[in-house]
């Protein structure tokens, strides 16, 4: 049995080696954020140090504080969510369960928008927001980020719409309940789980976002990501603060992103799965 | 486009002579016409309209920075991409950036997934620690790295390389260790996805043809290579080409670390349109550019797709 037990610590060993690997660069910046400046640029590396809230009271609350960054990042990313949802559900509802002439072209459409390479929209669409004056604003940001949250969202739903029964509606439809109301009263609450999923994507691709962020964002509108950089200078960066900085942006995604685990699972998986096992 | 029960759509349709029929089969297509409306409307703003803008602005001479140059130029601005240099460049470290990035999600993602499939207790922590990179902005993701991790004589990475007996190393000022050091960071960032993707394929996969395997006395390898392999296979394609998708136009995590330095040693075809267009305000050129993109995309994907339906 020794060969066993050599087998199971092998395996223990590479997986704490992975599982540090993962998880260190983000424990290191929460551990950095908690440090000053000193104690982050310790050599060798700190482990033990005495933690300070010093550098999120900067950030949060001292000049050049970056609270109306993470507003924009809110404003933009719930913005976002809310719009994509309310276009996306029809759509999707429309071609997971509906028959019409065009349906196959329709969700092939929808499919090859996703394929364009954001560099190439956002070219274009620098150039109208400019005349039309949208540049650093909300509306702006948030138009363009349905070019790749609505794609991203039909499909998704689609998937979850196919898997109800067709009996449900098909009774209350014969019951003499209208369409819209079918779909508002019996589809939508069959697929809550996968609206709600589909709303933890949505916002998470939208607070992720950053090229046409860098580009369409000035003095008004900035979501965290792109505001992180003012903690980086040529002449000197703010360790600790740059560390706080990170964490801001990373908390409201990480921590949706542990709470939603199994979904989310299920969600990335759903068009690898599926899409192998169509044919 | 399920399979499931007859829907009044069918049962319109099985009776197309009827009026009753035509009337709710026609009231069907208004109704689905309404609900997609908005969607499609917002798609082709936002996709297929700059599409067509795109394409239209590179056959101009469009800079921000001299406007009275500009004008129409027809296909010019192709001409002067075909004997540039640096779009071959870029285009290379795009193949090369795509290409190892993939390999090595895959091929990692795949070894871990199959490991930790054998594994009783612990699963639960590889899920969940699987799920942060995958849920973090690449921006982020990509600053983190550039100081804390890689920054010489102070990052964790240099301190290992020093203890390591490497000796301090110009992670990002290298051009060569500037490449290694962006895939490096794409493959940690992204191999969670294909591990995760992969493991819940392994779990599908049914037991009793392994079971079967094993009375035929098949080895661990001839079980992996004759059963695994080829029914993992769809899943295996299907990350391939979601993820090429991602790594040809990967933008964030770059722009972070290298910006595509030093020099243009890790500017991928995606940053070079970038550059051209909003740092040297070139936009006729860098839609063209951004256009070349779009043709390589689809290229590769025409191949993997292909692929995909290949035995």
């Amino acid at each position: 049995m020794t060969a066993k037990r050599l087998r199971v610590f092998a395996l223990l060993a590479i997986s704490t080696i992975f599982l540090l690997a993962w998880a260190f660069p983000i424990i290191w910046s929460v551990l950095n954020s908690l440090k000053t400046d000193s104690d982050v640029l310790a050599y060798p590396p700190k482990l033990v140090f005495t933690p300070t809230l010093e550098a999120y009271r900067d950030v949060l609350f001292g000049s050049g504080s970056i609270l109306p960054n993470l507003l924009s990042s809110v404003i933009i990313s719930v913005g976002t969510t809310i719009v994509t949802m309310l276009m996306a559900v029809p759509a999707a509802y429309a071609l997971a369960r509906l028959r019409f002439r065009g349906k196959r072209f329709a969700g092939f459409y929808v499919l090859a928008t996703q394929m364009l390479p954001p560099v190439g929209i956002i070219i274009p669409y620098f150039l109208v927001l400019r005349n039309i004056g949208w540049i650093d604003t909300y509306q702006g940001i948030i138009l363009i980020y349905l070019s790749f949250s609505l794609p991203f969202a039909i499909w998704l739903l689609v998937s979850y719409f196919e898997d109800i029964p067709f009996e449900m509606e098909e009774a209350a439809y014969l019951d003499g309940a209208s369409r819209l109301k079918t779909l508002w009263r019996i589809i939508i609450p069959q697929v809550r789980g996968g609206i709600a999923v589909t709303i933890v994507f949505v916002f998470l691709n939208a607070w992720n976002e950053f090229l046409f962020a860098v580009v369409l964002s000035g003095n008004t509108v900035r979501p965290v990501t792109v505001a992180m950089f003012n903690f980086v200078s040529v002449e000197q960066t703010l360790w600790a603060k740059l560390a706080a900085v990170s964490v801001l942006a990373m908390l409201p995604v990480v921590v949706l992103g542990v709470v939603a685990q199994k979904h989310i699972v299920k969600g990335l998986t759903v068009g690898a799965v599926k899409g192998g096992g169509r044919r | 486009m399920a399979t499931t029960a007859v829907t009044s759509a069918e049962i319109a349709s099985e009776a197309p002579r009827s009026d009753f029929g035509r009337v709710l089969a026609q009231r069907e297509r208004r109704f689905a016409a309404a609900l997609l409306a908005p969607a499609f409307l917002a798609l082709l703003a936002t996709t297929t309209f700059p599409l067509l803008f795109l394409i239209y602005t590179s056959a101009f001479r469009m800079d921000l920075a001299m406007p009275f140059t500009n004008g129409f130029v027809g296909f010019e601005n192709y001409r002067t991409l075909l004997a540039d240099e640096r779009f071959w460049t870029s285009l290379l470290v795009s193949l090369v950036y795509t290409g190892s990035t993939v390999a090595l999600q895959v091929i990692v993602g795949l070894a871990l997934a199959l490991l930790v499939m054998d594994m009783k207790r612990g699963q639960g922590w590889f899920r969940v620690i699987a799920i942060l990179p995958v849920v973090l902005s690449p921006a982020v993701v990509g600053m983190i790295w550039r100081t804390f991790m890689l920054a010489p004589e102070f990052g964790i990475v240099d301190y290992l390389a020093i203890n390591a007996g490497l000796g301090s190393k110009n992670w990002l000022g290298d051009p060569t260790l500037a490449m290694v050091s962006v895939i490096a960071i794409h493959t940690w960032q992204w191999t969670p996805f294909a591990f995760m993707v992969l493991l819940a394929s392994l779990a599908s996969l049914p037991e009793d043809i392994y079971e079967a395997a094993r009375l035929d006395r098949a080895s661990a390898w001839q079980r992996f290579r004759r059963i695994t392999l080829p029914l993992l296979r769809p899943a295996i394609v299907m990350v391939i080409i979601m993820r090429t998708m991602v790594a040809l136009t990967a933008f964030a995590a770059i722009f972070t670390v290298t910006a595509g330095g030093p020099g243009t040693a890790t500017e991928i075809l995606n940053l070079y349109a970038y550059r051209k267009s909003f740092t040297e305000l070139s936009i006729g050129y860098g839609s063209a550019l951004a256009v070349a993109l779009l043709i390589v995309t689809i290229i590769i994907s025409g191949i993997l797709f292909a692929m995909r339906r290949a035995k």
